[in-house]
């Protein structure tokens, strides 16, 4: 239309989309190159393919670090506040940032393998390409009428189809003439964090990884008689393992750290999805070591399919969730944002890939290829989820037809003593595992697969009487929200028998091991370990139910000790061989620092009486804490007071002051109430923890209290306040996004963490009139009641009637009947009686407000109830008294530091078996002679 | 081998299939109460949403319509979530109780970032240029 836009980069614009289309054009070259085989084109379009990407990613880091708000992924991402250390953070913080990171890395990752050339580079690298080449056409952007291919990074914001037409779109000076434009609309602050700016990169790189075993799978699979391929997959393998493990755990290091909701794991779709492709490349790479010396392999098919399998889940877990499937099961269409289709045919196409590699060349390939073919156009009739079963039960066919027909096969030839065998097993047990998360992961996805049987299934369930089947044909399955019913029922014991498994491998040899040996070796770890439970039962309480969790922990801790007392064994000074045994200690402490702070985590703010005022009421048996200002609580073996709030840029603070608790000493003549009755000491003692340990030595019940003993007496408690220790400042983020999200403050210790959040807090002042009265509570109130208000307390002493020759000076006539009720204000400073009235005057109620204008109360008697000498009171409180509060809760995680070092052990473990391998594997192509320092 | 592997997975999804909640609406939820379930839905916003944690932190009180329409009031085990107001759809867990429907767990979807920062785009420059 000719308009000439002021002060716009569109020729950068259209400098980053030529780069992209460069990309995506150069990635299709590399993959016909490779796949003819022609590897010097290969290379040269993988490195232009690399360079351009590259370079896509260099300009939308200039683009960020300009500011230039006309770009609507830096207007979405980014605003003037933002600190710059969160660059990276905001780069990643959208989809398209996101794939920008993963294309990133797989460019990394290819032109590592690019360096050195094998008889494996042509079909890796045609694989490694293929992925790409999907991985850029998602921020192609480009419309082939209303079907978006890709999201553009470089979309200006006039340009956003949402906003087509809108007025200031034509204005050429729109960037200047609107503030809007002026200021982005910055990142949500939750992901402004530093462990947002290295979890997503070393995820992204553990999920890319899983890409270069899947490529060495498929040129194995294009290649049979030869099993070299074995060898730099393992390394790969082993790399994947140690990074997405890690990238794995600092997300849930930055879940506990700035997240609320109490824990590192939640068994969260996102967090499984994540989890899944570890465990498949942990089973994956651990085959790969059975096979890679074998001349006759073992479970040969087993060990490709789970190396693509881990790749395909990748996948999977992208696909889930960023489509919006899981979030609402009445999503009833895949096609719902603009990319989700693509992310389909990504994903189904490497499930094909995967399948039909597995199958010979030949007419099974062919066939298969001509049924996809048939169902894709099906699909297109909109018989949707009718193909996709059909599709899935063909990849079933074809993965039982590979097994069966197309793959070697040996088998029972191994001693069930041997590191081979029981590592297959592990393998196995690992799949179960994987099975099962995704299985609940996935039934939101599952309900759409029994949608069109629903009718099939609820006639079958009522023939056959079955519930399950009637269930089934609701399709509308929901994963439960007990985790120990919905995992942990499942895969603690699975994981018990992985973690013996880890303990008792280790010393078993390849091939064939004589197991008398072995037990003598093991012995000293498992009487280690049974040691260390022994300690954990009588340190910790447990439940007998949790009889699976402690097998658990004493599993993980003999995986520890048995690999640790490997090392000490075999390991001295041969650097080279402890990574393994090294990364297992690590993994051991994961599960055991998991297992144990997760299930002994201690929420100490139960259980707790917020204050005064809800005394009459029963006890608040929840996790939750109410705590006024300057009101100091106990909470376990602390006190906790809510010094003050303030304000920090985006948070607001509250200042909570952890105290000691000192014994509180009791001395003779002090009278306390416990549990409505009143007692009085009989002699100097401490007290202990539970009032009825002291009671028969120390008290004495008084049936009824003289006056001096009613005055005095106060609650018994069984500490007081003692040395101020820290101070931890929980906060609540002004997040106009997303809505207010509170972050905890956690005191770290070398044995355990002291974790606290705000659950409420108010972040605005609260709603008054004009003179500052805040809305009026309604209490319902007996002669004898007491409750605080603010500072005040407020005690109803009496009732009594307002005599004749009193009702003038009140204002009064002499036909009204009136009701005075004798109140006692008392704060710190000041003690007062008041009489507010309640008066009826020819059978209607006068409404009388009293106002205490030195407390800051004023209050109204609404009824009266002269049977139950009960009244109604309303009392409003004024803005210059009100006391601020919050809602806490406070948790003790034992030893949660184990499993951090457990994280470092086991990446640093897996660096090393990763760096020997690639030391030894270029030093010799020979295979060694297996055997017990093998490994 | 392999058919032993079967057994197991196919044992494992029966186990856990027990542990599965239901997905339905509080008319459904009414017919097995103190049994768990997951009800979807919309928050009701003529009715107040309450919470006073002076009287009880960990109880706030709501009023909900699932998808066919059926409104039922909510009682929800935990302080308030900061957004409810604001919540384009919620998911409850929990069972219903003496025609309350009792939450111990509950998810929020929010207003995505995107669709209000589409929406402030075209209102206010809208207002501006017009």
């Amino acid at each position: 239309m000719g308009i000439d836009y002021l002060q716009e980069w569109t020729l950068l614009a259209w400098a980053g989309r030529f780069l992209v289309a460069l990309a995506f054009a150069s990635a299709v070259a590399a993959v016909i190159s490779f796949s003819q085989g022609w590897n010097e084109w290969g290379k040269r379009a993988f490195q232009l393919h690399a360079v351009s990407t590259f370079a896509v990613i260099a300009l939308v880091f200039v683009l960020f670090g300009f500011h230039r708000y006309e770009f609507q992924y830096i207007w979405k991402h980014l605003n003037n506040a933002m600190p710059m250390r969160f660059i990276l953070s905001a780069f990643w913080g959208g989809q398209e940032g996101g794939f920008l990171l993963w294309m990133f890395w797989h460019n990394v990752l290819g032109l590592i393998l690019l360096r050195k050339k094998t008889k494996w580079t042509a079909v890796t690298m045609a694989t490694l390409s293929g992925i790409q080449v999907f991985l850029t056409s998602m921020i192609l952007g480009i419309y082939f009428g209303d079907f978006q291919l890709g999201l553009d990074p470089f979309l200006l914001l006039r340009d956003a189809p949402q906003y087509a037409g809108l007025p200031w779109t034509l204005r050429a000076d729109y960037l200047t003439a609107f503030p809007l434009f002026q200021d982005g609309q910055g990142l949500n602050p939750l992901l402004q964090n530093y462990w947002m700016t290295i979890h997503p990169p070393t995820l992204f790189l553990g999920f890319a990884a899983t890409s270069v075993p899947f490529a060495y799978a498929i040129a194995g699979l294009t290649n049979r008689t030869d099993n070299s391929w074995m060898r730099p997959a393992l390394r790969w393998s082993f790399f994947t393992i140690g990074i997405l493990g890690t990238g794995i755990l600092m997300g849930g290091a930055w879940a506990y750290e700035a997240l609320s909701f109490g824990g590192f794991w939640a068994w969260d779709p996102v967090e499984n999805s994540s989890l899944v492709p570890w465990i498949m490349s942990v089973a994956g790479g651990h085959l790969l070591l059975i096979n890679r010396n074998r001349k006759k392999p073992l479970a040969l098919f087993t060990t490709y399919y789970f190396l693509i399998l881990s790749f395909l889940l990748v996948l999977y877990s992208t696909f889930l969730t960023k489509s919006g499937i899981l979030g609402d099961t009445s999503v009833h269409s895949f096609v719902d944002s603009g990319i989700l289709p693509q992310l389909l045919v990504y994903l189904l196409t490497f499930v094909t890939l995967g399948h039909i590699m597995l199958l010979r060349p030949g007419k099974w390939r062919r066939w298969t290829l001509f049924a996809i073919f048939t169902l894709a156009l099906a699909c297109f009739k909109g018989y949707a989820i009718e193909t996709l079963t059909l599709f899935l039960l063909l990849m079933a066919t074809i993965g039982i037809k590979a097994y069966r027909t197309d793959i070697e096969r040996t088998e029972g030839e191994d001693s069930v003593w041997s590191r081979d065998f029981w590592m297959f097993v592990g393998a196995l047990l690992l799949l179960v595992s994987a099975a099962h998360i995704t299985w609940q992961t996935s039934l939101p996805v599952f309900n759409h697969f029994l949608e069109p049987w629903s009718g099939t299934l609820a006639s079958l369930g009522e023939s056959w009487n079955s519930d399950l089947l009637r269930d089934l044909s609701e399709h509308n399955l929901a994963p439960g929200t007990d985790f120990d019913q919905t995992y942990h029922l499942v895969q603690v014991p699975l994981a018990v028998l992985i973690m013996l498994g880890i303990g008792f491998a280790q010393w078993l040899k390849y091939k064939h091991t004589n197991i008398g040996n072995v037990l003598k070796k093991i012995f000293l770890p498992i009487l280690v370990s049974m040691l260390l439970t022994g300690i954990l039962l009588w340190q910790f309480s447990f439940e007998w139910w949790e009889v699976p969790r402690v097998a658990l922990l004493f599993a993980a801790l003999f995986a520890v000790a048995s690999n640790a007392d490997y090392i000490i064994q075999l390991g001295k000074g041969k650097w080279r061989q402890i990574g393994s045994p090294l990364a297992h200690v690590g993994f051991g402490l994961v599960i055991f620092g998991a297992v144990l702070s997760t299930s002994q985590k201690n929420i100490i703010s139960k259980n707790q009486i917020g204050d005064i005022s809800t005394l009459n009421e029963e006890l608040n048996n929840r996790e939750d804490l109410l705590i006024m200002e300057g009101d100091t609580l106990n909470i376990g073996e602390y006190f906790v007071s809510y010094r003050d709030r303030y304000t920090e840029g985006i948070h607001v603070k509250f200042r909570m002051d952890y105290f000691d608790k000192e014994p509180r000493v009791y001395e003779p003549g002090e009278v306390v109430f416990f549990d409505g009755m009143v007692f009085e000491a009989l002699e100097d003692h401490e007290a202990s923890e539970q009032f009825t340990d002291d009671m028969e030595d120390h008290w004495m019940f008084i049936p009824f209290p003289n006056e001096r003993q009613a005055k005095t007496a106060r609650i018994w408690e069984s500490g007081v306040p003692g040395e101020k220790q820290f101070t931890l400042e929980p906060r609540i983020q002004l997040n106009e996004q997303m809505g207010n999200a509170p972050e905890p403050d956690t005191r770290h210790w070398l044995h355990r963490d002291l974790y606290t959040h705000i659950k409420w807090g108010r972040v605005t002042p609260p709603e008054t009139d004009e003179e500052g009265w805040m809305g009026g509570r309604s209490h319902t109130l007996q002669v004898g009641d007491s409750m605080l208000i603010g500072h005040t307390l407020l005690t109803i002493d009496s009732l009594r009637a307002i005599d004749d020759s009193e009702k003038p000076n009140r204002g009064l006539l002499t036909k009204d009947l009136a009701i005075a009720a004798c109140v006692q204000l008392k704060n710190k400073d000041m003690r007062s009686q008041h009489e507010p009235l309640y008066i009826v005057r020819d059978s209607l109620v006068v409404p009388d407000m009293f106002e205490a204008d030195d407390y800051g109360i004023k209050m109204r008697i609404e009824t009266f109830n002269p049977q139950q000498e009960t009244l109604e009171m309303t009392i409003w409180e004024h803005i210059s008294v009100r006391r601020d509060f919050v809602v806490m809760q406070a948790v003790l995680f034992p030893l949660i530091n184990v499993l951090w070092l457990g994280c470092i052990i086991m990446a640093i473990g897996s660096g090393m078996a990763v760096f020997a391998r690639w030391k030894r594997d270029n030093k010799s192509t020979a295979p060694k002679s297996s055997g017990l320092s093998d490994e | 081998m392999s058919l032993l592997l079967v057994a197991i997975l196919v044992g494992t999804f029966i186990a856990t299939f027990t542990s599965t909640s239901r997905s339905v609406g509080f008319a459904q939820a009414a017919n097995i109460p103190g049994e768990e379930c997951k009800v979807s839905g919309t928050l009701v916003r003529e009715q107040p949403v309450i919470y006073d944690p002076i009287v009880d932190p960990t109880k706030t009180v709501f009023h909900m319509e699932d998808k066919s329409g059926a409104k039922c009031k909510v009682i929800l085990e935990k302080a308030k979530p900061t957004g409810l107001e604001n919540s384009e759809s919620i998911d409850l867990y929990g069972a219903m109780v003496d025609g309350e429907f009792h939450a111990t767990e509950m998810l929020m979807k929010c207003p995505s970032k995107y669709n209000e920062s589409n929406h402030v785009l075209s209102l206010e420059t809208d207002e501006s240029t017009s």
